[in-house]
């Protein structure tokens, strides 16, 4: 039976094993930095930092196996660590898991934002799940378009399976070839949200150019993206950009209807994911 | 040739370079008319044709301007000037410097300026687009316009009073950002 003391003696120490994993890892010593974090582990096998510390290490090694396999228990010990979730998305991305990839950086993000929306470790989420929802979207748009392409030969051969005299067409073949051509429209249809081309710009913040991540919305009805004018209105001058009434940053409100509707949009044209 | 701030430039900021790409993009598409963008490899430095309306003074006549963006851009104003030769009007230098007030003061800022030796005073009235009046909202497409609007609404070819002076303070490559505030008064 182990006593209290001693078991406040273990935690003791393993807090000092941690701080000396975290200047290793400040150092860039990873190797040693893991073994610090192991021994803290060793001594106090429940406690999540420990686990999630030893995964950003490995993650900085690229061993990713590792990195999914403490991000596993860090999250069997607490469901909401943003961080443990993220690098297990991480990690399941570089497994190709895209989909459950995309979830843990989802879960990442809600409990990022819960906590703190203007973290960075926000954006950088957002970044990740950006980049794996335009993969997302390149593989879907490939199969689609192969699919499309071969039911665009396919069909066609079916209707002219009988000869014809050259030069001779009849109602039949004029009938035919009308229904090709609505066919083909049909087609062209069915691709055109694939084909990458301009963001609507009521979509758009007027600052960035750029689609929306975070808007804003100002009391003239302009919205912004939020990083963005809070560094406006700090760097330039509290004042709207476009219409110059005064504008502090308690009056900036989000704008959840273009949330939505730029989320709405996303879905559909995946390749608005592309944000380099 | 061009008059650049003494100091080197710094490159441009992810945000910046984001924001020019889109600019460039839009550009291609819709270019403000008049205007005519060299295309080079340089996001930093924009070279600008800028061709005369017809029916003003400087119908058929082309210049160049000259855009340098800053690290910051858009929270800070690009540096747009004339490369020399400059047109001769009463709110561009002869170093290609720009005196731009903004649009909303049509009626009063063509030839009603007011010297400030070198203090800055308050106009309440005027609005200074390139320097303190600056908006993150504006692109090179708004300041394009807003230079054929001034051009065009001239009626005279004249330098600024004050020309020989300004450039001759500007000497040792003071960008225009830094000599703010020399206006004009054709009262004196």
């Amino acid at each position: 039976m182990v006593s209290d003391s001693a078991l406040s003696a273990a935690a003791k120490q393993a807090e000092q094993l941690r701080k000396d994993g975290n200047i290793y890892f400040k150092k860039d010593r990873f190797a040693a930095a893991i073994d610090a974090y192991t021994e803290a582990i060793t001594l106090c096998p429940n406690v999540p930092v420990y686990w999630t510390n030893r995964a950003l290490c490995h993650r900085k090694r690229n061993d990713w196996l590792k990195v999914e396999e403490d991000c596993r228990r860090a999250i069997q010990l607490d469901h909401s660590s943003v961080k443990a979730h993220y690098m297990l998305g991480l990690a399941l991305l570089k497994k190709k898991e895209l989909d459950e990839g995309v979830k843990e950086l989802l879960k990442a993000l809600d409990l990022g934002r819960g906590a703190n929306p203007k973290g960075y470790m926000v954006d950088e989420i957002w970044q990740e799940i950006a980049k794996a929802k335009y993969l997302l979207w390149e593989h879907a748009t490939s199969k689609h378009a192969w699919e499309l392409q071969s039911l665009k030969y396919v069909i066609p051969r079916k209707y002219f399976l009988d000869d014809q005299p050259e030069g001779f067409l009849d109602e039949a073949d004029i009938s035919h070839m009308k229904q090709l051509e609505t066919l083909r429209q049909v087609f062209r249809k069915a691709g055109e949200a694939d084909i990458p081309d301009e963001v609507p710009d009521h979509l758009c913040c007027k600052i960035t150019l750029d689609i929306f991540c975070d808007p804003v919305i100002s009391p003239s009805g302009v919205t912004y993206e939020r990083s963005v004018i809070l560094e406006h209105l700090q760097k330039v001058g509290k004042f709207d950009p476009i219409t110059r009434e005064p504008l502090d940053q308690s009056q900036l409100f989000p704008n959840l209807a273009i949330k939505e509707a730029v989320q709405a949009y996303l879905d559909k044209h995946g390749w608005a994911y592309k944000m380099d | 040739m061009t008059s650049s701030s003494a100091h080197p430039r710094k490159a441009l900021s992810k945000i910046a370079c984001n924001r020019l790409q889109k600019e460039l993009v839009e550009w291609q598409v819709n270019p403000p008319t008049g205007f005519k963008h060299k295309v080079t490899d340089n996001l930093q430095r924009w070279i600008i044709d800028v061709n005369g309306a017809p029916g003003t003074l400087y119908a058929n006549e082309t210049y160049q301007l000259q855009v340098d963006f800053p690290e910051h851009y858009p929270m800070e104003a690009p540096q747009v000037i004339f490369i020399p030769t400059a047109p001769l009007h009463p709110h561009i230098y002869s170093n290609g410097h720009i005196c731009l007030v903004s649009n909303t003061m049509d009626s009063m800022n063509q030839n009603i300026c007011v010297i400030c030796l070198m203090k800055k005073m308050s106009f309440s009235s005027f609005s200074d687009i390139l320097y303190d009046s600056w908006s993150p909202a504006m692109t090179v497409n708004s300041i394009c316009i807003s230079i054929l609007s001034m051009l065009s609404s001239s009626t005279a070819k004249q330098r600024p009073a004050d020309n020989d002076q300004y450039v001759k303070n500007c000497r040792n490559g003071r960008s225009p950002k830094e000599t703010r505030w020399w206006f004009h008064d054709d009262k004196v």
